[in-house]
Protein backbone atom coordinates (compact mmCIF):
# COMPACT_ATOMS: atom_id res chain seq x y z
CA UNK A 1 0.00 0.00 0.00
CA UNK A 2 1.52 3.33 -0.99
CA UNK A 3 1.78 6.55 0.95
CA UNK A 4 -1.26 8.07 -0.71
CA UNK A 5 -3.48 5.11 0.15
CA UNK A 6 -2.40 5.08 3.78
CA UNK A 7 -2.92 8.82 3.99
CA UNK A 8 -6.43 8.41 2.58
CA UNK A 9 -7.20 5.70 5.12
CA UNK A 10 -6.00 7.88 8.00
CA UNK A 11 -8.21 10.67 6.65
CA UNK A 12 -11.20 8.35 6.68
CA UNK A 13 -10.33 7.09 10.16
CA UNK A 14 -10.43 10.74 11.27
CA UNK A 15 -14.08 10.67 10.16
CA UNK A 16 -14.66 7.64 12.41
CA UNK A 17 -14.78 5.27 9.45
CA UNK A 18 -14.43 1.83 11.02
CA UNK A 19 -13.94 0.01 7.74
CA UNK A 20 -11.01 2.31 6.95
CA UNK A 21 -9.60 1.64 10.42
CA UNK A 22 -9.79 -2.09 9.80
CA UNK A 23 -8.06 -1.69 6.43
CA UNK A 24 -5.37 0.52 7.99
CA UNK A 25 -4.78 -2.12 10.64
CA UNK A 26 -4.45 -4.85 8.02
CA UNK A 27 -2.00 -2.77 6.02
CA UNK A 28 0.25 -1.58 8.84
CA UNK A 29 -0.12 -3.76 11.95
CA UNK A 30 2.69 -6.18 10.97
CA UNK A 31 5.20 -3.34 10.65
CA UNK A 32 4.01 -1.69 13.86
CA UNK A 33 4.04 -5.01 15.70
CA UNK A 34 7.59 -5.60 14.44
CA UNK A 35 8.65 -2.24 15.88
CA UNK A 36 6.93 -2.91 19.23
CA UNK A 37 8.57 -6.34 19.38
CA UNK A 38 12.02 -4.87 18.61
CA UNK A 39 11.67 -2.40 21.51
CA UNK A 40 10.02 -4.68 24.04
CA UNK A 41 11.45 -8.12 23.17
CA UNK A 42 8.28 -9.73 24.51
CA UNK A 43 5.36 -10.88 22.45
CA UNK A 44 2.55 -10.19 24.84
CA UNK A 45 3.89 -6.77 25.90
CA UNK A 46 4.41 -5.91 22.24
CA UNK A 47 0.86 -6.92 21.41
CA UNK A 48 -0.46 -4.67 24.16
CA UNK A 49 1.71 -1.79 22.95
CA UNK A 50 0.52 -2.29 19.40
CA UNK A 51 -3.07 -2.32 20.55
CA UNK A 52 -2.55 0.89 22.55
CA UNK A 53 -0.92 2.44 19.48
CA UNK A 54 -3.92 1.71 17.30
CA UNK A 55 -6.24 3.10 19.97
CA UNK A 56 -4.21 6.34 19.76
CA UNK A 57 -4.42 6.24 15.98
CA UNK A 58 -8.21 5.92 16.18
CA UNK A 59 -8.52 8.74 18.68
CA UNK A 60 -6.03 11.14 17.18
CA UNK A 61 -6.29 10.54 13.44
CA UNK A 62 -7.79 13.98 12.99
CA UNK A 63 -4.49 15.49 14.15
CA UNK A 64 -2.50 13.68 11.54
CA UNK A 65 -3.22 16.03 8.67
CA UNK A 66 -1.76 19.10 10.30
CA UNK A 67 1.50 17.66 11.56
CA UNK A 68 3.09 17.29 8.15
CA UNK A 69 4.64 13.89 8.82
CA UNK A 70 4.60 11.10 6.29
CA UNK A 71 1.90 8.60 7.28
CA UNK A 72 4.28 5.73 8.08
CA UNK A 73 6.50 8.06 10.14
CA UNK A 74 3.47 9.11 12.15
CA UNK A 75 2.30 5.53 12.73
CA UNK A 76 5.75 4.13 13.52
CA UNK A 77 6.53 7.05 15.85
CA UNK A 78 3.34 6.32 17.80
CA UNK A 79 4.23 2.61 18.04
CA UNK A 80 7.84 3.32 19.01
CA UNK A 81 6.92 5.87 21.68
CA UNK A 82 4.13 3.73 23.10
CA UNK A 83 6.54 0.79 23.35
CA UNK A 84 9.27 2.84 24.96
CA UNK A 85 6.82 4.24 27.51
CA UNK A 86 5.80 0.68 28.33
CA UNK A 87 9.44 -0.40 28.57
CA UNK A 88 10.29 2.48 30.86
CA UNK A 89 7.26 1.83 33.03
CA UNK A 90 8.99 -1.38 34.08
CA UNK A 91 12.10 0.53 35.08
CA UNK A 92 12.60 2.60 38.18
CA UNK A 93 11.85 6.34 38.09
CA UNK A 94 10.32 6.13 34.68
CA UNK A 95 8.88 9.06 32.79
CA UNK A 96 6.57 8.81 29.82
CA UNK A 97 8.03 10.25 26.67
CA UNK A 98 4.48 10.59 25.43
CA UNK A 99 4.00 10.95 21.74
CA UNK A 100 5.12 14.17 20.18
CA UNK A 101 3.23 14.04 16.94
CA UNK A 102 -0.08 13.43 18.57
CA UNK A 103 0.00 16.91 19.98
CA UNK A 104 2.22 18.64 17.46
CA UNK A 105 1.22 22.18 16.50
CA UNK A 106 0.35 22.62 12.84
CA UNK A 107 3.84 22.59 11.50
CA UNK A 108 5.31 25.53 9.60
CA UNK A 109 7.28 23.05 7.57
CA UNK A 110 5.83 22.89 4.10
CA UNK A 111 5.63 19.63 2.18
CA UNK A 112 8.89 20.48 0.38
CA UNK A 113 10.72 21.06 3.64
CA UNK A 114 9.56 17.75 5.04
CA UNK A 115 10.28 16.01 1.76
CA UNK A 116 13.83 17.28 2.22
CA UNK A 117 13.90 15.84 5.73
CA UNK A 118 12.50 12.55 4.40
CA UNK A 119 15.11 12.56 1.63
CA UNK A 120 17.83 13.18 4.18
CA UNK A 121 16.46 10.33 6.23
CA UNK A 122 17.61 7.89 3.58
CA UNK A 123 21.13 8.93 4.48
CA UNK A 124 20.63 8.16 8.16
CA UNK A 125 22.19 4.74 8.22
CA UNK A 126 25.30 5.87 6.39
CA UNK A 127 25.59 8.91 8.63
CA UNK A 128 25.14 6.89 11.81
CA UNK A 129 27.95 4.65 10.64
CA UNK A 130 30.05 7.71 9.89
CA UNK A 131 29.75 8.87 13.51
CA UNK A 132 32.31 7.62 15.96
CA UNK A 133 31.06 4.09 16.43
CA UNK A 134 29.83 4.43 19.98
CA UNK A 135 28.01 7.70 19.29
CA UNK A 136 26.04 5.99 16.54
CA UNK A 137 25.29 3.16 18.95
CA UNK A 138 24.18 5.70 21.57
CA UNK A 139 21.69 7.31 19.18
CA UNK A 140 20.34 3.89 18.25
CA UNK A 141 20.19 2.93 21.92
CA UNK A 142 18.11 6.01 22.71
CA UNK A 143 15.77 5.54 19.78
CA UNK A 144 15.25 1.79 19.81
CA UNK A 145 15.94 0.84 23.42
CA UNK A 146 14.65 3.92 25.20
CA UNK A 147 17.97 4.62 26.92
CA UNK A 148 18.18 7.90 28.81
CA UNK A 149 21.38 9.91 29.16
CA UNK A 150 21.90 8.20 32.51
CA UNK A 151 21.48 4.72 30.98
CA UNK A 152 23.87 5.60 28.17
CA UNK A 153 26.45 7.07 30.56
CA UNK A 154 26.40 3.83 32.50
CA UNK A 155 26.57 1.68 29.41
CA UNK A 156 29.55 3.59 27.98
CA UNK A 157 31.15 4.15 31.40
CA UNK A 158 31.39 7.93 31.12
CA UNK A 159 30.11 10.67 33.45
CA UNK A 160 26.56 11.89 32.72
CA UNK A 161 27.60 15.35 31.54
CA UNK A 162 30.22 13.90 29.25
CA UNK A 163 27.58 11.65 27.77
CA UNK A 164 25.28 14.57 27.19
CA UNK A 165 27.91 16.71 25.46
CA UNK A 166 29.08 13.75 23.48
CA UNK A 167 25.68 12.74 22.18
CA UNK A 168 24.74 16.34 21.37
CA UNK A 169 27.89 16.68 19.29
CA UNK A 170 26.93 13.42 17.65
CA UNK A 171 23.49 14.80 16.80
CA UNK A 172 25.03 17.94 15.30
CA UNK A 173 27.40 15.87 13.16
CA UNK A 174 24.50 13.66 12.19
CA UNK A 175 22.45 16.65 11.08
CA UNK A 176 25.37 17.97 9.05
CA UNK A 177 26.07 14.63 7.46
CA UNK A 178 22.42 14.10 6.56
CA UNK A 179 21.96 17.52 4.99
CA UNK A 180 25.05 17.06 2.84
CA UNK A 181 24.25 16.58 -0.82
CA UNK B 1 30.63 24.34 24.19
CA UNK B 2 27.12 24.42 22.89
CA UNK B 3 25.24 27.64 23.09
CA UNK B 4 21.58 26.97 23.86
CA UNK B 5 20.56 30.36 22.53
CA UNK B 6 21.78 29.53 19.05
CA UNK B 7 19.18 28.31 16.56
CA UNK B 8 21.00 25.01 16.70
CA UNK B 9 19.96 24.84 20.37
CA UNK B 10 16.31 24.46 19.41
CA UNK B 11 17.12 21.89 16.79
CA UNK B 12 19.07 19.87 19.34
CA UNK B 13 16.28 20.20 21.87
CA UNK B 14 13.87 18.85 19.23
CA UNK B 15 16.18 15.89 18.56
CA UNK B 16 16.47 15.15 22.28
CA UNK B 17 12.71 15.37 22.67
CA UNK B 18 12.16 12.89 19.85
CA UNK B 19 14.75 10.49 21.27
CA UNK B 20 13.23 10.84 24.75
CA UNK B 21 16.45 11.99 26.38
CA UNK B 22 15.24 15.01 28.30
CA UNK B 23 14.77 15.27 32.03
CA UNK B 24 11.20 15.38 33.27
CA UNK B 25 10.67 19.18 33.45
CA UNK B 26 12.53 19.79 30.19
CA UNK B 27 10.48 17.08 28.58
CA UNK B 28 7.22 18.60 29.75
CA UNK B 29 8.23 22.07 28.58
CA UNK B 30 9.45 20.84 25.21
CA UNK B 31 6.28 18.80 24.67
CA UNK B 32 4.12 21.79 25.52
CA UNK B 33 6.15 23.90 23.12
CA UNK B 34 5.83 21.38 20.33
CA UNK B 35 2.06 21.63 20.74
CA UNK B 36 1.97 25.43 20.48
CA UNK B 37 5.04 26.68 18.61
CA UNK B 38 4.78 25.85 14.88
CA UNK B 39 8.47 26.51 14.19
CA UNK B 40 9.53 24.17 16.97
CA UNK B 41 6.92 21.62 15.88
CA UNK B 42 8.53 21.68 12.42
CA UNK B 43 11.92 20.85 13.95
CA UNK B 44 10.39 17.98 15.91
CA UNK B 45 8.64 16.66 12.79
CA UNK B 46 11.95 16.92 10.90
CA UNK B 47 13.74 14.74 13.46
CA UNK B 48 10.91 12.23 13.54
CA UNK B 49 11.32 11.84 9.78
CA UNK B 50 15.10 11.60 10.11
CA UNK B 51 15.13 8.98 12.86
CA UNK B 52 12.36 6.72 11.59
CA UNK B 53 14.63 4.90 9.08
CA UNK B 54 16.21 3.22 12.11
CA UNK B 55 13.10 1.04 11.93
CA UNK B 56 13.58 0.21 8.22
CA UNK B 57 15.58 -2.89 9.04
CA UNK B 58 12.91 -4.16 11.43
CA UNK B 59 11.00 -6.96 9.74
CA UNK B 60 7.20 -6.87 9.87
CA UNK B 61 5.74 -9.55 12.12
CA UNK B 62 2.11 -10.57 11.83
CA UNK B 63 0.34 -10.23 15.15
CA UNK B 64 -2.03 -13.01 16.16
CA UNK B 65 -5.48 -12.75 14.62
CA UNK B 66 -7.12 -12.37 17.96
CA UNK B 67 -5.14 -9.16 18.58
CA UNK B 68 -7.31 -7.41 15.99
CA UNK B 69 -10.49 -8.83 17.47
CA UNK B 70 -9.47 -7.60 20.90
CA UNK B 71 -8.65 -4.17 19.54
CA UNK B 72 -11.94 -3.78 17.68
CA UNK B 73 -13.83 -5.01 20.71
CA UNK B 74 -12.01 -2.56 22.96
CA UNK B 75 -12.76 0.37 20.66
CA UNK B 76 -16.21 -0.35 19.37
CA UNK B 77 -17.96 -2.77 21.66
CA UNK B 78 -18.68 -0.35 24.45
CA UNK B 79 -22.40 -0.68 24.93
CA UNK B 80 -24.58 2.29 24.01
CA UNK B 81 -23.31 4.45 21.18
CA UNK B 82 -21.22 7.28 22.66
CA UNK B 83 -22.49 10.64 21.54
CA UNK B 84 -19.28 12.46 22.10
CA UNK B 85 -18.20 11.87 18.55
CA UNK B 86 -19.96 13.73 15.82
CA UNK B 87 -20.55 11.48 12.84
CA UNK B 88 -20.72 8.56 15.19
CA UNK B 89 -24.24 9.58 16.12
CA UNK B 90 -25.46 8.84 12.65
CA UNK B 91 -23.60 5.60 12.33
CA UNK B 92 -25.28 4.20 15.40
CA UNK B 93 -28.75 5.06 14.20
CA UNK B 94 -31.15 2.52 12.87
CA UNK B 95 -32.20 2.69 9.25
CA UNK B 96 -35.58 3.98 10.34
CA UNK B 97 -33.98 6.81 12.26
CA UNK B 98 -31.78 7.69 9.30
CA UNK B 99 -34.81 7.79 7.07
CA UNK B 100 -36.41 10.10 9.60
CA UNK B 101 -33.32 12.27 9.61
CA UNK B 102 -33.54 12.53 5.85
CA UNK B 103 -37.20 13.40 6.19
CA UNK B 104 -36.30 16.13 8.63
CA UNK B 105 -33.99 17.60 6.07
CA UNK B 106 -30.66 16.96 7.73
CA UNK B 107 -29.14 15.31 4.71
CA UNK B 108 -28.00 18.72 3.54
CA UNK B 109 -25.54 18.77 6.44
CA UNK B 110 -23.13 16.59 4.62
CA UNK B 111 -22.66 19.27 1.99
CA UNK B 112 -22.48 22.43 4.04
CA UNK B 113 -20.54 22.25 7.27
CA UNK B 114 -22.60 24.08 9.85
CA UNK B 115 -21.39 27.16 11.63
CA UNK B 116 -22.82 29.74 13.99
CA UNK B 117 -26.55 30.21 13.71
CA UNK B 118 -26.76 27.46 11.14
CA UNK B 119 -25.25 24.90 13.47
CA UNK B 120 -27.16 21.66 13.82
CA UNK B 121 -27.11 19.55 16.92
CA UNK B 122 -28.48 16.08 17.30
CA UNK B 123 -28.84 13.29 19.75
CA UNK B 124 -30.52 10.00 20.26
CA UNK B 125 -32.46 9.51 23.45
CA UNK B 126 -32.59 5.86 24.40
CA UNK B 127 -34.49 4.55 27.37
CA UNK B 128 -32.25 2.78 29.81
CA UNK B 129 -35.00 0.50 31.07
CA UNK B 130 -37.81 1.00 28.58
CA UNK B 131 -37.70 0.53 24.80
CA UNK B 132 -38.07 4.30 24.31
CA UNK B 133 -36.03 5.73 21.47
CA UNK B 134 -36.29 9.31 20.23
CA UNK B 135 -34.12 11.09 17.69
CA UNK B 136 -33.75 14.84 18.25
CA UNK B 137 -32.29 17.36 15.84
CA UNK B 138 -31.85 20.99 16.88
CA UNK B 139 -31.70 23.43 13.99
CA UNK B 140 -30.42 26.75 15.34
CA UNK B 141 -31.37 28.57 12.15
CA UNK B 142 -35.01 27.79 12.95
CA UNK B 143 -34.60 27.63 16.71
CA UNK B 144 -36.57 24.45 16.99
CA UNK B 145 -36.02 20.80 17.76
CA UNK B 146 -37.36 18.17 15.43
CA UNK B 147 -38.24 14.96 17.19
CA UNK B 148 -38.80 11.53 15.83
CA UNK B 149 -40.05 8.79 18.08
CA UNK B 150 -38.64 5.55 16.75
CA UNK B 151 -39.81 3.37 19.59
CA UNK B 152 -41.65 3.60 22.89
CA UNK B 153 -45.25 4.03 24.07
CA UNK B 154 -46.52 5.87 27.12
CA UNK B 155 -48.14 3.92 29.91
CA UNK B 156 -51.93 4.28 30.18
CA UNK B 157 -52.80 7.77 31.43
CA UNK B 158 -49.18 8.99 31.33
CA UNK B 159 -47.20 11.32 29.07
CA UNK B 160 -43.59 11.57 27.95
CA UNK B 161 -42.30 15.04 28.71
CA UNK B 162 -39.21 16.51 27.06
CA UNK B 163 -36.79 18.64 29.05
CA UNK B 164 -33.88 20.87 28.13
CA UNK B 165 -31.13 21.03 30.72
CA UNK B 166 -28.12 23.30 30.93
CA UNK B 167 -25.58 23.08 33.74
CA UNK B 168 -26.54 24.71 37.02
CA UNK B 169 -30.10 25.50 36.03
CA UNK B 170 -33.45 23.84 36.52
CA UNK B 171 -34.74 21.72 33.63
CA UNK B 172 -36.93 23.64 31.21
CA UNK B 173 -39.98 21.84 29.86
CA UNK B 174 -40.25 21.68 26.09
CA UNK B 175 -43.66 20.04 26.23
CA UNK B 176 -45.04 16.55 26.05
CA UNK B 177 -44.56 14.22 23.12
CA UNK B 178 -47.59 14.04 20.86
CA UNK B 179 -49.10 10.88 19.46
CA UNK B 180 -47.49 11.48 16.06
CA UNK B 181 -44.09 9.97 15.58
CA UNK B 182 -42.58 13.27 14.39
CA UNK B 183 -43.06 16.73 15.88
CA UNK B 184 -41.26 20.01 16.33
CA UNK B 185 -40.86 21.98 19.54
CA UNK B 186 -39.47 25.48 19.89
CA UNK B 187 -36.34 25.96 21.99
CA UNK B 188 -36.61 29.04 24.26
CA UNK B 189 -34.39 31.90 23.07
CA UNK B 190 -32.39 31.89 26.31
CA UNK B 191 -31.26 28.31 25.65
CA UNK B 192 -30.29 28.75 22.01
CA UNK B 193 -26.99 30.39 22.88
CA UNK B 194 -26.10 27.44 25.06
CA UNK B 195 -26.87 24.72 22.55
CA UNK B 196 -23.40 23.28 22.98
CA UNK B 197 -24.08 22.51 26.65
CA UNK B 198 -27.62 21.24 26.25
CA UNK B 199 -28.78 17.90 27.48
CA UNK B 200 -32.21 16.62 26.54
CA UNK B 201 -34.16 14.32 28.80
CA UNK B 202 -37.51 12.58 28.75
CA UNK B 203 -39.44 11.89 31.92
CA UNK B 204 -42.55 9.92 32.70
CA UNK B 205 -45.32 12.34 33.80
CA UNK B 206 -49.05 12.43 34.43
CA UNK B 207 -51.13 12.83 31.24
CA UNK B 208 -50.60 16.34 29.84
CA UNK B 209 -47.31 16.89 31.59
CA UNK B 210 -45.82 17.67 34.97
CA UNK B 211 -48.23 19.67 37.13
CA UNK B 212 -45.38 21.50 38.88
CA UNK B 213 -43.26 22.66 35.95
CA UNK B 214 -40.47 20.40 37.13
CA UNK B 215 -39.97 16.73 36.38
CA UNK B 216 -41.95 14.65 38.83
CA UNK B 217 -41.66 11.15 37.39
CA UNK B 218 -38.65 9.05 36.60
CA UNK B 219 -36.21 10.14 33.92
CA UNK B 220 -36.44 7.53 31.18
CA UNK B 221 -33.72 8.81 28.88
CA UNK B 222 -31.17 11.62 28.77
CA UNK B 223 -28.44 12.52 26.32
CA UNK B 224 -26.31 15.56 25.50
CA UNK B 225 -26.72 17.24 22.12
CA UNK B 226 -23.76 16.89 19.82
CA UNK B 227 -22.87 19.32 17.08
CA UNK B 228 -22.92 17.74 13.67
Amino acid sequence: MDRQEIETLIGRVAMNDRAAFSALYDATSAKLFGVCLRVLHNRSAAEDAMQDSFVKVWKHASRYQSNGLSPMTWLITIARNTSIDRLRATRKGHMDIDTPGLELAASTAGPEQLAVAAGEARRLTGCLDELAEDRGAAVRGAYLDGHSYADLAERFSVPLNTMRTWLRRGLISLRECMSRE
Amino acid sequence: MLDESMPQGDDLLAAELVLGLLREEEQREALARSATDPAFAALVAGWQERFVPMTDAIAPVNPRRRAKKRLLKRLFDTGPVPLSQRLWVWKGLSFAALAAAAYLGVQQLAVDPPSGADAIYATQLSGTETPLQVLAVLDLAKGDIALNRVAGTEAEGRSFELWAIVPEAAPVSLGVLTAQSTMRVSLPQSLRDRAGELTLAISDEPAGGSPTGEPTGSVLAAAPLTEL
